[in-house]
């Protein structure tokens, strides 16, 4: 019985929710059990949001501290916040500018505890593409690209063109593509 | 076989409507609001018959539920925690009286607390009621749990408590679909005043068959179910064992798989109460002790009787306030599987993780107003027109008026007017004229407003009142209200005006102002002072109306403004600390504000805030 652990997390309006629905039915058409906790009401206005996904056959739904093993993160100070989270072992994948992320403390912690980092800027690709609103699926691309495994590139995609709202569907696919080639190239 | 992922209070919803529930009521507060406009979903998709509503507060939505229930209909009502305090009176009365068709009341708790005044427990309020209540550990058990509530309801003619903690309301869940057909099961009404219009005489006699009713729902209780069960291998005695229940049991049974640990038995209790006395009597005798970890209150360790055993809040081995979220529940059976030199579960990470994030000084991202949002230039104004005024408020999106300094209290739903009335009585006692001014949302209004608006009027109150008509209900995710006259599925109702019902309150002055308005706002807030203050005056009230920009995407920003920041700005932080709009930030590198276009609307209502006409719009092309 294995177990996928997902951690989302940014600030109320960056659209975790959105992204959290995208993985979990992504996760479901595959024949995965999903099980997952969110955050809604106060909390989401413009706080920090947290989102907990949970692959497998689970009956809790939150992720214990030090077990997730994949950390989503659309703000660079919420990736932090949420490190505790992370599992030996673990990856993350941040919306910040790779010039200054990680820091230095943290940076000789996440190689110690053999924890992978990747960051491109999700916002500039947004903002780019005219869709400034639209980091979440930069960022989700973005994850794809180093096949991390739980969900697939094909698989996101499938479910993007799916579930996205008509008149965002095209633009919704172009940034998630977009992201996914950073990835891939690098 | 059709499967979705639902919210648990879609799991919920679902339920609903499988098991047949034909009337659904319910006034919006996290972490309940979802359950009704997933009832509504189904209703569409599955073309049934459902009547449901958004009523106007929690104790109208009980009792329209309540009296569809005496008809022989399923019926339920939804509310938070909270809201089953403003339905508690209706909730006393009906547990005396029964039902005929099955009545569920949902009751959403919220440990944390995460958005909520209180941690209180919902299955105390079963237990002063005298009526069950269940505690469902997932969406996919919540859904369940409906169908026994119902059956348990009509068998026994007692109302019935669901209590889905937060975790369980917001949890996500892949779920498999049954079938759904409308029930057509028609009302019917048989006249017995001495139970449906029953005097004190007849109560005492209801109180009795109540109690009875109990006794055999106990029994019911007290065999081992889906619900309720453990895992004690006959004849086996262990030095631990662990009662939990609702959320806490879900995780504490993924621990012991994950680790195997066999020898720490353990008991799920699905119905605290009435409670399954001899299932806790045959796993404590088991055991040497009981650890109890449910939330949020001390229930099941109340009612275990045999008290010398049992380690939990009481004993301080488990916090008492703060939701037991999982590393949190791990780490306290270790601690207690420790002291009683028992091998601990598998070792935590050190601190080192938690000690490094909190070294680095990690800015705090408090809730705050959202870009655009039309509460914010309200009380931008108020504190300039009023800055020593005392700002009474209330419950919802504008409590965030916190962080500008324009609340300075905030009781319960209604509180805004009913203490503004208070402060004024307290200080015109003491011939001190104190400015106050008071800030309420329309929802919120609607809900409790007008007993304590009539109330300050008849007893000659003289205060500001401002309602903040963002022409829904915001914080609870958008749901409409009685000014609009958009019912819960979506069509049209009656829709009742704000200041017609302030007028009938027997206020004389009423004054409309957009909120995006500010230097108006500021002139009104001036007369309506004068108007407090003069001899002849009274309670003022200024409707501040503008849509939330969350809901009404278009019609929230009717003009778009594109601001920029130019170099006039001096850093004076006053757009930053005043006005807060989460768009507008302090560039280090430029050495001013700037705008994050990530998340600004172009409201353009920053232009106003500036004292240096730093902040101007531009026109593109």
């Amino acid at each position: 019985m294995t177990t996928t652990n997902i951690l989302l997390c940014g600030l109320g309006g960056q659209g975790i929710l959105f992204m959290t629905k995208l993985f979990a039915q992504a996760a479901m058409d595959k024949g995965l059990s999903v099980m997952g906790a969110e955050t809604h009401g106060m909390a989401q206005r413009g706080g920090s949001v947290v989102s907990h996904l949970r692959l497998g056959e689970v009956k809790g739904s939150l992720i214990r501290a030090g077990t997730a093993d994949f950390l989503l993160a659309l703000e660079e100070n919420e990736a932090y916040r949420n490190l505790p989270f992370l599992k030996r072992g673990g990856s993350m994948y941040v919306n910040a500018n790779p010039g200054n992320f990680p820091r230095e403390n943290v940076r000789a912690y996440l190689e110690d505890h053999g924890i992978m980092y990747h960051c491109f800027s999700a916002t500039q690709t947004a903002v780019e593409m005219g869709a400034p609103k639209s980091v979440n699926l930069a960022l989700l691309g973005y994850f794809t690209g180093f096949n991390g495994g739980a969900v697939r590139y094909k698989e996101l995609e499938r479910t993007i063109d799916n579930i996205s709202p008509e008149k965002l569907r095209v633009s919704n696919l172009d940034i998630f593509n977009a992201g996914f080639k950073v990835a891939y190239n690098c | 076989m059709r499967q979705e992922i639902l919210l648990g209070n879609g799991a919920i919803a679902l339920g609903l409507v499988e098991f047949g529930c034909q009337v659904v009521t319910s006034y919006p507060g996290t972490p309940s609001s979802e359950i009704l406009p997933e009832v509504v979903r189904f209703v569409k998709s599955e073309k049934l018959n459902t009547y449901t509503e958004w009523s106007t507060n929690e104790k109208v939505a009980f009792d329209t539920a309540f009296a569809a229930a005496i008809t022989g209909k399923r019926a339920a009502c939804c509310m938070k925690q909270v809201g089953l305090n403003v339905a508690a009176d209706s909730l006393m009365s009906a547990a005396y009286l029964g039902n005929i068709g099955g009545l569920v009341i949902i009751s959403c708790d919220d440990p944390g607390p995460h958005s909520s005044q209180t941690e209180q427990d919902t299955r105390f309020m079963a237990r002063l009621a005298k009526v069950p209540v269940l505690d469902p550990s997932s969406p996919q058990e919540a859904r369940e749990m409906v169908g026994m509530a119902f059956d348990i309801s009509e068998e026994f003619e007692i109302p019935v408590i669901l209590r889905p903690a937060i975790r369980v309301s917001h949890a996500r869940q892949s779920i498999t679909f049954g079938e759904i057909r409308s029930n057509n099961k028609a009302a019917s009404f048989t006249k017995n005043p001495s139970r449906w219009a029953a005097t004190p005489r007849f109560r005492l006699k209801l109180h009795g068959e109540l109690n009875k009713k109990l006794l055999d729902i106990g029994r019911r209780f007290n065999t081992l179910s889906d619900f309720n069960f453990h895992n004690l291998e006959p004849g086996k005695k262990y030095p631990l064992g662990i009662i939990a229940a609702g959320i806490p049991s879900a995780v504490i049974r993924d621990f012991l798989s994950e680790e195997e640990r066999n020898d720490i038995p353990f008991l799920k209790i699905g119905t605290p109460y009435p409670f399954p006395d001899d299932l806790a009597e045959e796993f404590t005798s088991a055991c040497e002790k009981v650890l109890v970890i449910e939330e949020t209150d001390t229930l099941i360790e109340y009612l275990l009787r045999d008290k010398k055993k049992v380690l939990g809040r009481l004993s301080g081995h488990i916090p008492s306030e703060g939701e037991l979220v999982p590393q949190v529940i791990h780490k306290l059976i270790s601690q207690v599987l420790g002291q009683m030199s028992l091998k601990p579960l598998n070792p935590e990470d050190d601190n080192e993780i938690t000690d490094l994030v909190g070294g680095l000084q990690l800015p705090v991202r408090r809730p705050t107003l959202c870009p655009g949002c039309p509460h914010r230039p309200s009380f931008f104004a108020i504190k300039k027109a009023r800055p020593k005024a005392i700002f009474t408020s209330d419950i919802g999106c504008y409590t965030l008026g916190v962080n500008l300094g324009g609340v300075d209290t905030v009781l319960d739903m209604g509180a805004a007017i009913t203490m503004a009335a208070g402060f004024y009585h307290s200080f015109d006692q003491d011939e001190v004229q104190q400015p106050i001014v008071a800030t309420i949302g329309d929802s919120t209004f609607f809900h409790s407003g007008t007993a304590g608006l009539l109330n300050a009027v008849y007893n000659g109150a003289r205060f500001i009142l401002v309602i903040l008509d963002n022409m829904t209900t915001a914080m609870t995710g958008m749901q409409p209200t009685p000014g609009l006259g958009i019912r819960a599925d979506g069509s049209k109702g009656n829709a009742i005006s704000l200041e017609r019902i302030v007028e009938g309150c027997g206020v004389n002055f009423i004054e409309i102002v957009d909120s995006y308005d500010i230097d108006k706002m500021i002139r009104l807030l001036k007369r309506a002072t004068d108007y407090v203050n003069d001899p002849e005056g009274g309670i003022a009230v200024i409707i501040s109306r503008h849509p939330c920009v969350i809901a009404y995407k278009d019609e929230g920003v009717p003009v778009k403004k594109k601001v920029i920041v130019t170099d006039d700005c001096v850093e004076c932080n006053i757009c930053l600390e005043q006005f807060e709009c989460p768009a507008l930030y302090h560039d280090d590198e430029l050495g001013r504000v700037n705008i994050n276009r990530e998340i600004c609307v172009d409201c353009g209502e920053c232009i106003q805030v500036c004292p240096k006409g730093a902040i101007v719009e531009v026109h593109e092309g």
